[in-house]
């Protein structure tokens, strides 16, 4: 039985592997093979911008391509870059904050986005669940098919124009909440309650409206879930039985929806992170979304990569966790 | 016909999805015509063609902007392009999603597993800044073009969808009836699984739409992508640019929203109304 559990766990993370080094791999390849390279394109943004008319130095140009490895044949960039990134988690400098590694600058805002994406998706999940075990179970109430109706028309809202609408309502009408960023900036970093106050109140409104959609969104497939399973026959033989709501509900009811709606999370993990990337746009907030906007503002070739290979080393890891926790929701898959 | 009117009968959801859907596609179609009669022959994007910030009135019903464009035919021009390569995107999503879709439930075994973990993986895999880094590389991204990339992240969701009906489909008793019976392969993918399929490509197509749309818009709301294409988020880009929220003109942020927003209700409104009439035993058990 053991042996089972440890081939799925192994067979899981080689699959996640294989996925991560597939798409970084196509990915790496698609940005190369677009014509010119990303020290000359950065160079013309400069100029660009600044209205430079002097084209840059040559040696200038060599030397840049030198540090940043450009140089080299694609294959032997492709490899170098991987072995790098493997060996040393190292995604070449940045060229804004240039010797600063990328690897620097990512680091610093991630921790900001986990904590907030992290809360925020746990949040909506939970209150999605419950909401929706509760609308399936008394699926014939009025209030009950209102909250589905309602609810399918919101968890249609992208996150992203919901966050405008938030900012509009509550920043700039009513004045209730702060423009930007994680924590006032009259403060300074502690663990005094006025900084917490602080940066509860900062991340209030990114987090309501990622929260907003997607409790609405799992409520309706936790619905149909539950709907599905209350046509058992063993939910009949259950209730015939005369066994208390609370039991059906935690016992048969809950046990059968929680494996889908996990794999339904997993799935739309990626999903919610691209939305997030713009949510901390609109809001400021200095997570890795906000990075990755002034990196594209300044064409910061190398922490542009380093983000997306992060977020996607990110998310597939939560989403093995998840799996990962497949066997204690549902013994079938312990038995193999 | 009759057929027909009876589906829309049964469900008020695909009704009212149907009937928002066709309101703003003709709105769409007949953009050149309204903005011409209204704007006398000047493009809708033209800046400075009235006063910056005048307040709703007979002539502008929506007001003007930062720019001094009538709010109301760039909001036209707007839907005009973001339903265009909504549908051109999620058209040619769709596709791919049906060619890949039938060559799994063709073929089977290793070819429909290589097939669904690649497509789980485009799922799975943040596809924003991938799309976003595309999109500020490749230079002269034009309709055409962006409708490609945007359909390359998004045949994934559709064929999943798709599959998952296939799936469904293959189990019903009349399938091994016709086998029974002795009709060909062919004859029964085009007499008996063609027809109560297409419905299920819809429902992809649909789905394929409005993500290609979300994607779209979030593109261009962070001011990437062709500037010459005025899609509706590349409107909230200006607004958002021009500080029309500091200056408290709520209006023209919000109903840019609000017209994709109604899209994207509208969309899954026929999904779910779709799903209604050809699983009816969801409805039998959903009771809604």
């Amino acid at each position: 039985m053991k042996k089972s559990i440890f081939s799925y766990l192994i067979n899981r993370i080689l699959l996640y592997a294989l996925i991560f080094l597939i798409s970084l791999s196509a990915f790496f390849f698609f940005i190369n093979l677009v014509p010119g390279d990303p020290v000359t394109r950065y160079i013309q943004m400069l100029e660009q911008r600044y209205g430079l008319s002097t084209p840059a130095s040559e040696i200038v140009i060599q030397k840049y391509k030198e540090v940043f490895g450009l140089n080299k044949g694609l294959f032997e960039r492709y490899t170098s870059y991987l072995s790098r990134l493997i060996l040393h988690f190292d995604f070449g400098p940045s060229f804004v904050a240039f010797p600063k590694p990328a690897i620097e600058l990512i680091l610093e805002s991630l921790p900001w986005s986990v904590g907030l994406l992290g809360t925020s998706v746990i949040i909506a999940w939970v209150l999605g669940v419950i909401l929706g075990t509760i609308v399936g179970w008394k699926r014939e109430s009025k209030i009950s098919s209102t909250f589905f109706t309602i609810g399918l028309v919101i968890s249609q809202i992208p996150t992203y124009l919901l966050a405008i609408v938030l900012v509009m309502v509550f920043t700039f009408w009513l004045n209730l909440f702060p423009m930007g960023g994680a924590y006032s900036a009259m403060l300074q970093r502690s663990f005094s309650l006025r900084f917490i106050l602080s940066l509860i109140k900062h991340a209030f409104l990114p987090s309501l409206s990622l929260v907003f959609v997607y409790v609405f969104g799992t409520m309706i497939s936790q619905r149909a879930l539950v709907i599905n399973v209350l046509g058992e026959d063993y939910i009949k033989l259950a209730e015939a039985k005369g066994l208390k709501s609370s039991r059906l509900i935690n016992r048969y009811i809950l046990r059968n929806t929680l494996l889908p709606q996990a794999t339904g999370l997993a799935l739309s993990l990626g999903f919610i992170v691209n939305g997030f990337f713009l949510i901390e746009w609109i809001f400021n907030y200095p997570g890795i979304g906000r990075l990755f906007m002034m990196a594209i503002r300044e064409m910061d070739y190398n922490v542009l990569m380093g983000i997306t290979i992060t977020t996607m080393f990110c998310v597939l890891t939560a989403n093995l966790i998840i799996e990962f926790l497949y066997p204690l929701i549902d013994p079938r898959i312990r038995r193999g | 016909m009759k057929r027909i009117l009876l589906i829309f009968k049964y469900s008020p959801k695909l009704t009212v999805g149907v009937l928002i859907l066709l309101f703003l596609i003709l709105l769409a179609v007949f953009e050149p015509t309204i903005n011409y009669y209204r704007l006398g022959g000047r493009s809708s994007t033209e800046i400075g063609l009235f006063d910056t910030f005048l307040p709703p009135s007979r002539e502008h019903p929506f007001g003007t902007e930062a720019y001094g464009r009538d709010v109301l035919s760039l909001l036209l021009t707007g839907l005009r392009y973001s339903l265009l390569i909504g549908f051109t995107a999620g058209g040619l999503a769709t596709l791919i999603a049906v060619f890949l879709a039938s060559i799994a439930g063709y073929k089977g075994g290793r070819i429909e597993a290589f097939i669904t973990t690649i497509a789980n993986a485009i799922l799975i895999i943040p596809s924003w800044p991938i799309l976003a880094i595309i999109v500020l590389f490749v230079t002269k991204v034009n309709l055409l073009l962006l409708s490609v990339i945007l359909a390359f992240f998004s045949w994934a969701g559709a064929s999943r969808q798709i599959k998952a009906q296939i799936a469904s489909l293959k189990e019903r008793p009349y399938i091994d009836l016709a086998k029974v019976t002795g009709f060909s392969d062919l004859e029964i993918m085009f007499k008996e699984i063609l027809p109560n399929f297409l419905p299920y490509i819809f429902v992809g197509f649909s789905s394929a739409v409005t993500g290609t749309i979300m994607a779209e818009t979030a593109i261009r709301l962070v001011g990437l992508g062709p500037g010459d294409i005025p899609s509706l988020g590349q409107f909230i880009n200006w607004a958002i640019y021009s500080g029309t929220l500091a200056q408290g003109y709520y209006l023209i942020v919000i109903s840019p929203i609000a017209f994709l927003i109604l899209t994207f209700v509208s969309l899954n409104l026929i999904n779910v109304g779709l799903d209604e009439v050809f699983n009816p035993r969801l409805k039998q058990v959903t009771g809604v």
